[in-house]
């Protein structure tokens, strides 16, 4: 019905029109208000709800400008809002540091949240959640959350919000297969809630409450209306909902809830041992002869302290496929940790009047590539 | 068996056939309006909004069916029009405290009972109470006694009906999504409620 509300056309393309339009000399009074406003944020520290309400007043002025400048003389109402999709992506591109997962607390939150995921995906099955078998379909559930992984792939509210909106789509279209194959008789948000909840535990997509507040707080508002808000909602409702979930939660004898997080929690304390003891095991199960590889890794593990970093003179060639799953999780790690770094860092005075913002000196603001402008096919 | 039965529907030709994609901006005489659906599991929710909505489809089309989310748009007799935007909300138990997050920024509540169980109307008020206490203080409300076409198996008497509603300040209705009885009107009578932006 509505598939169709949130995609408007090739998001790149309009983007790419937004700033074509900007390069025109016949909008230098746009590229003004538009680079006087995103300096403006320099002078201040982060505020999510104060940044909010000056970005959404912002947008909405904008509109209107828009819509009385001569080079979008005649458009049409598309227009204007493709117009006003690149003006959105532009700027909270430019802002995007300082929005999104910006107080210690929303970095607390998704930690705590993927973490409790983490133990919860060591043993939770569709059954607790009464999902029936009809539904349970794991190439869909594997699409689905693949959608709501890349939510962190892009900067845009708009973009991450299509991310939710794709996820949501294909559980769509699952319950829609089961009951024309299978005759399951469809029973809207009951089936529907369960699906996305398993999904968004299946997946742990990162920064999971960051990402959700950033969508809220900055998407434009006349865009976070009906069928978007709706899945929208069901995904801040999934969260939530795994926030809270105890044993009551689900269908499951209480006892081996608790036992089956405890059991999750004490292998997530061993892994890092793990880490190492497999690796040596795994190296020399796969008859590799290089004894001294092997050696350099431990080497470099005492070296460093006991803190686990056991890979730092591994070879690619010695690498096998767990070695890349371990690696991976480290890897995300030891971002999440940076990212955290870099924001304790940047939160501090700057000692020097550098600039913070470096794109904007003369008409350079528009000429800087959008970061994330991956030739994704979103629908 | 879901929600099919057969029979005669869009008596009254009010409803707008097309789907009005245009997303253009609400205005005087176009409303927009989110209407959250509340009540137990199995009371007949997602049966009264295919058989409200339905009308726009092809009844062949099982595209519609059992979707969370749907939307119609109905025309009054002052040629406004109203689009509503219907969630539904999970019925199980387990998610009731989610319910807030659904109807917050709702312009209607439709809380469902089944008129053939009592648990689903000490539900129906609990869901009445909530909303009193967390929703927005002009949500507009309405009581729907549902399956009034089983009346041999009744359980809840259209007086207690009547009189939830009104120590409420809610709009009361029984309706049969199964004959079609009284559907088409509650969303009327919801229709009629809504407060008009001035146009002047
Ligand atoms: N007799 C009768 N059965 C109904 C009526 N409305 C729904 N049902 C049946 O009640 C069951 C649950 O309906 P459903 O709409 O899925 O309930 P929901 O869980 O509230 O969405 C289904 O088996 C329907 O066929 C009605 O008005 N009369
Ligand atoms: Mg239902």
């Amino acid at each position: 019905m509505e598939a169709s509300s949130a995609s408007s056309s090739s998001s790149s393309v309009t983007f790419y029109d937004f700033l074509d339009r900007m390069r025109n000399p016949a909008s230098l009074d746009l590229v003004r208000s538009i680079k006087s406003f995103i300096v403006s944020f320099s002078f201040y520290a982060a505020n999510p709800d104060n940044d909010a309400k000056k970005v959404q007043e912002f947008f909405t002025t904008m509109e209107d400008t828009i819509r009385d400048h001569p080079i979008w003389a005649g458009a049409t109402d598309e227009e204007v809002d493709s117009a006003m999709e690149g003006l959105e992506k532009y700027v909270m591109t430019k802002l995007f540091y300082r929005t999104f997962a910006s107080s210690p607390g929303d970095i607390k939150l998704d930690l705590e949240i993927s973490e409790k995921i983490q133990l919860l995906q060591t043993f939770l099955k569709p059954e607790h959640l009464d999902i029936p078998s009809v539904l349970r379909n794991d190439a869909s559930w594997l699409l689905a959350e693949k959608e709501l992984q890349k939510i962190s792939a892009f900067k845009a509210p708009r973009e991450k919000l299509l991310c939710i909106i794709n996820c949501c789509k294909v559980i769509n279209n699952l319950l829609l297969n089961a009951a024309m194959s299978e005759n399951h008789v469809l029973a809207g948000a009951d089936d529907f809630l369960p699906v996305l909840i398993y999904v968004t535990i299946k997946a742990n997509p990162p920064q999971l409450h960051s990402n959700l507040k950033f969508i809220q707080l900055y998407r434009r508002q006349a865009k976070l209306v009906s069928e978007a808000a709706f899945y929208f909602t069901n995904l801040v409702s999934a969260k939530t909902f795994i926030v809270d979930l105890n044993a009551k939660s689900l269908s499951i004898d209480e006892i081996e809830f608790e036992e089956s997080m405890q059991a999750a929690r004490e292998t997530n304390k061993l892994i890092p041992e793990e880490f190492f003891t497999t690796q040596e095991v795994m190296t020399t199960s796969q008859g590799q002869i290089d004894p001294g590889a092997s050696a350099r890794v431990h080497h470099k593990e005492t070296n460093a302290g006991g803190s686990n970093y056991p890979y730092m003179e591994a070879e690619a060639g010695d690498l096998t496929v767990r070695d890349v799953e371990r690696l991976l999780s480290l890897y995300k790690d030891v971002v999440t940790k940076y990212t955290t770094l870099c924001k304790a860092v940047k939160s501090f005075p700057p000692t020097k009047t550098e600039s913070s913002l470096p794109h904007l000196e003369g008409s350079s603001i528009l000429s800087t590539k959008p970061e994330e402008n991956t030739e994704n096919t979103r629908e | 068996m879901g929600c099919s039965s057969s029979l005669p529907d869009r008596s009254s030709g009010r409803l707008v056939g097309t789907n009005s994609e245009n997303g253009g901006a609400p205005d005087a005489k176009n409303i927009r309006v989110k209407l959250v659906l509340l009540g137990d599991s199995g009371v007949g929710k997602s049966c009264i909004v295919l058989r409200f909505v339905r009308g726009q489809f092809d009844p062949t089309s099982k595209v519609t069916v059992g979707a969370s989310f749907l939307s119609q748009t109905i025309a009054l007799q002052d040629s406004t029009t109203v689009k509503f935007e219907i969630w539904d909300t999970a019925g199980q138990e387990r998610y009731a405290a989610l319910a807030p997050l659904y109807y917050r920024g709702a312009a209607v509540a439709v809380v469902v009972y089944d008129i053939t169980s009592p648990d689903s109307f000490a539900k129906a008020q609990y869901w009445v109470k909530e909303l009193q206490k967390h929703g927005s203080p002009d949500i507009i409300m309405a009581l729907v006694g549902n399956k009034a076409d089983l009346h041999e198996k009744r359980e809840v008497s259209v007086q207690d009906g009547i009189e939830c509603a009104e120590k409420n300040g809610m709009f009361f209705i029984e309706t049969s999504a199964k004959t079609a009885d009284n559907i088409n009107q509650l969303f009327e009578e919801i229709a009629k409620r809504l407060p008009r932006p001035t146009t002047s």
